[in-house]
């Protein structure tokens, strides 16, 4: 369960040969509940990275707060880490280790002890059916392989709300449907999953709540019919250009 | 027990990348003391003349002078034939020298006279340099023998024609070669140590950073500093075996080295190697420090190699600055990390008295200010920018 409010982060950019803040999220507040899934649905630059980098407690907000199974992103830093698990956009995982070892590894920094760690690799590996490249290192590994291992690292701690940083880059059309089942079946079994996206397909598809994010802002929140319903459109994507005040 | 997980994952993780392995347990412990050390010793060993070890000497017509062979055996040579082609054998290096007597030899001694002797030599070649710097040796001093027996007979004291009498005395314990063969173990150490945590602490921050692997990482359950500590102790650890096996090559590089060469009292035996690297294991926590924080401070790979290149400079200033100005071990000295183990290891080689002081202020100095480092390291790792 997330409760974010205000969440406002700025940084240093430049702006010709001067130095400028540039607002990367001016004021981001959504709700998103367990046994759902909410998309974070904005174009590029919308300030979706780093809202979810601040959940993540990865960044701090300059101004409002996020509270993630009831603690604090300001405050209660590592209770919300090892609620969280985070995936973000670059699957980042290591690739002179096997998909088991990078696996291991997380759950062990986690604090999970050997056997316990050994037993849940085994299952992650079964669950996105990793097994024919379980043991290989992941050096040359294609994208869809790399986002399951990393997957499968961002669940190993068996954390309530899962953030996913635009999952599904890069996948092609039978990765992204495996994946989509992935998250669906997370979701069913009462896990809070978030996830960033600019494809509209895939968030109509697969989001029990869209929050639109533009421009720093979220601009309108809100199941799919509930947004169709408020723009009076009859197509996520006609209903997007309306919400971030598009023409059509 | 994370600190450890994060250790050991980046020890198993380095040692499957080549270039670290190549720069930590190969080119710094392995190909530098055998390159930079192996050439020294060589060199000076070539250079160096023995009186002490038998060697061959091809002299032509031996039979020529009987005493002055007997006088040569006398001294170590063992009298060989000569080659028919005397000029061609030498020029080609078939044998170094050739000591050529002459046939009116035996007469121009007998009537008074000077009596000729040759000595081919290749002046080119630095062996035949070498064995003729011996031979010619070795024949001044039969003939001053001779001088004084000739003066003798004719009742003349033979000190009468040395006007002068010169002793040099060298008051310092080593010579200039003493001097650049006991720098060159902390040398070898520290490059080592340095070589040895390079890739590592570039892989293990920047590195990192590159392959976006540091986001999933920072985002665990898991305090700022104990990802410090753990990455921290991995590199001290390569750096660590860095040294240790430079140690073992150096002891064995001048095993095949004798002392006396360098006209001092140098030692590189197992103790005194044991001693200076303990000595100088205080750098390891010290090198390790430097090493995370400029990788840290960096943004890419690129620039923390740029930078850790820059910073090779510095184990390598004492090194050079200590050839040309001579700076009195003092407190103040000693208490900087570097150029005190540059000093003391020095002393050790050249086998000084070390002072308790001295070694105490070295490492307190040492170690204060790898914590420090560390501290920036942890600090840095904090950093939002870091990301």
């Amino acid at each position: 369960m997330i409760e974010a409010t205000d969440l406002q982060k700025s940084f240093d950019g430049v702006a010709g040969n001067k130095k400028q803040r540039v607002m990367a999220v001016k004021s981001v507040s959504f709700q998103a509940r367990d046994g759902q899934i909410t998309g974070l649905l904005g174009p590029n630059g919308a300030g979706k990275s780093t809202t979810l980098r601040m959940l993540a407690t990865l960044l701090a907000p300059e101004q409002g707060d996020a509270i993630i199974d009831g603690y604090s992103i300001k405050t209660d830093v590592l209770a919300v880490r090892s609620h969280l698990g985070f995936m973000p956009h670059n699957a980042g995982i290591y690739p002179r280790l096997t998909t088991r070892e990078n696996i291991r590894y997380y759950a062990r920094l986690c604090g999970i002890d050997a056997k316990t760690a050994n037993q849940r690799v085994d299952e992650l590996i079964h669950r996105l059916t990793m097994e024919s490249f379980a043991d290989r290192r992941t050096a040359g590994f294609s994208q869809g392989q790399k986002t399951k291992v990393a997957l499968a690292r961002a669940l190993v701690h068996r954390p309530q709300t899962i953030l996913l940083d635009e999952p599904t880059n890069g996948l092609d059309v039978m990765a992204t449907r495996g994946l989509r089942k992935i998250i669906r079946q997370l979701a069913d079994d009462g896990h809070c999953v978030v996830f960033s996206s600019h494809i509209m397909q895939e968030v109509a598809a697969l989001c029990d709540e869209i929050a639109i994010i533009s421009d720093g802002t979220i601009s309108m929140s809100g199941s799919l019919d509930d947004l169709l319903h408020k723009t009076q459109q009859r197509e996520l994507e006609d209903a997007f250009v309306v919400a971030i005040g598009g023409e059509l | 027990m994370s600190v450890l997980i994060l250790l050991w994952k980046e020890i198993i993780d380095n040692l499957r990348d080549r270039q670290t392995v190549f720069y930590a347990l190969l080119f710094g412990p392995v190909l530098l003391p055998l390159c930079i050390g192996g050439a020294l010793v060589a060199g000076l060993k070539q250079a160096a003349v023995s009186f002490d070890e038998p060697a061959a000497l091809a002299v032509a017509y031996a039979e020529r002078a009987p005493n002055l062979m007997e006088f040569l055996k006398a001294n170590n040579m063992d009298i060989e034939l000569a080659p028919d082609d005397i000029q061609a054998s030498v020029r080609q290096g078939d044998v170094p020298v050739v000591l050529e007597v002459p046939e009116d030899f035996a007469s121009a001694l007998r009537a008074g006279q000077p009596a000729p002797l040759i000595v081919h030599v290749n002046d080119s070649d630095k062996h035949s340099a070498k064995e003729a710097r011996k031979v010619s040796t070795l024949l001044n001093v039969y003939g001053q023998t001779l001088n004084a027996l000739r003066m003798q007979h004719r009742g003349i004291n033979p000190s009468v024609f040395n006007s002068v009498d010169i002793t040099l005395q060298d008051v310092s314990s080593n010579g200039f070669r003493g001097q650049l063969l006991a720098s060159l173990l902390p040398f070898l150490l520290i490059v080592a140590m340095v070589m040895g945590g390079f890739y590592l602490a570039i892989d293990t921050t920047a590195g990192e950073r590159e392959r976006e692997s540091l986001e999933p990482l920072l985002s665990l359950p898991l305090a700022r500093h104990k990802l410090v500590l753990g990455k921290y102790l991995a590199v001290l650890v390569f750096v660590m075996l860095s040294s240790v096996l430079t140690a073992i090559s150096v002891f064995l590089v001048f095993r095949f080295f004798s002392p006396e060469l360098a006209g001092g009292e140098l030692s590189f035996d197992a103790q005194t190697i044991f001693t200076a690297w303990l000595l100088a294991s205080p750098l390891t926590f010290f090198i390790s420090a430097v090493l995370m924080s400029v990788a840290a401070a960096t943004k890419s790979s690129k620039e923390a190699q740029t930078y850790l290149g820059l910073l090779m400079v510095f184990p390598m200033a004492p090194f050079f600055i200590l050839q040309f100005v001579q700076i009195r071990s003092v407190n103040t000295t000693m208490a900087l990390p570097m150029l005190s183990q540059y000093q003391l290891l020095e002393q050790v080689v050249l086998q000084d008295a070390l002072s308790p002081t001295h070694i105490a202020l070295s490492v307190i100095g040492t170690l204060l200010a790898a914590c420090l480092l560390l501290f920036g390291a942890v600090r840095l790792y904090s950093r939002e920018r870091f990301l």
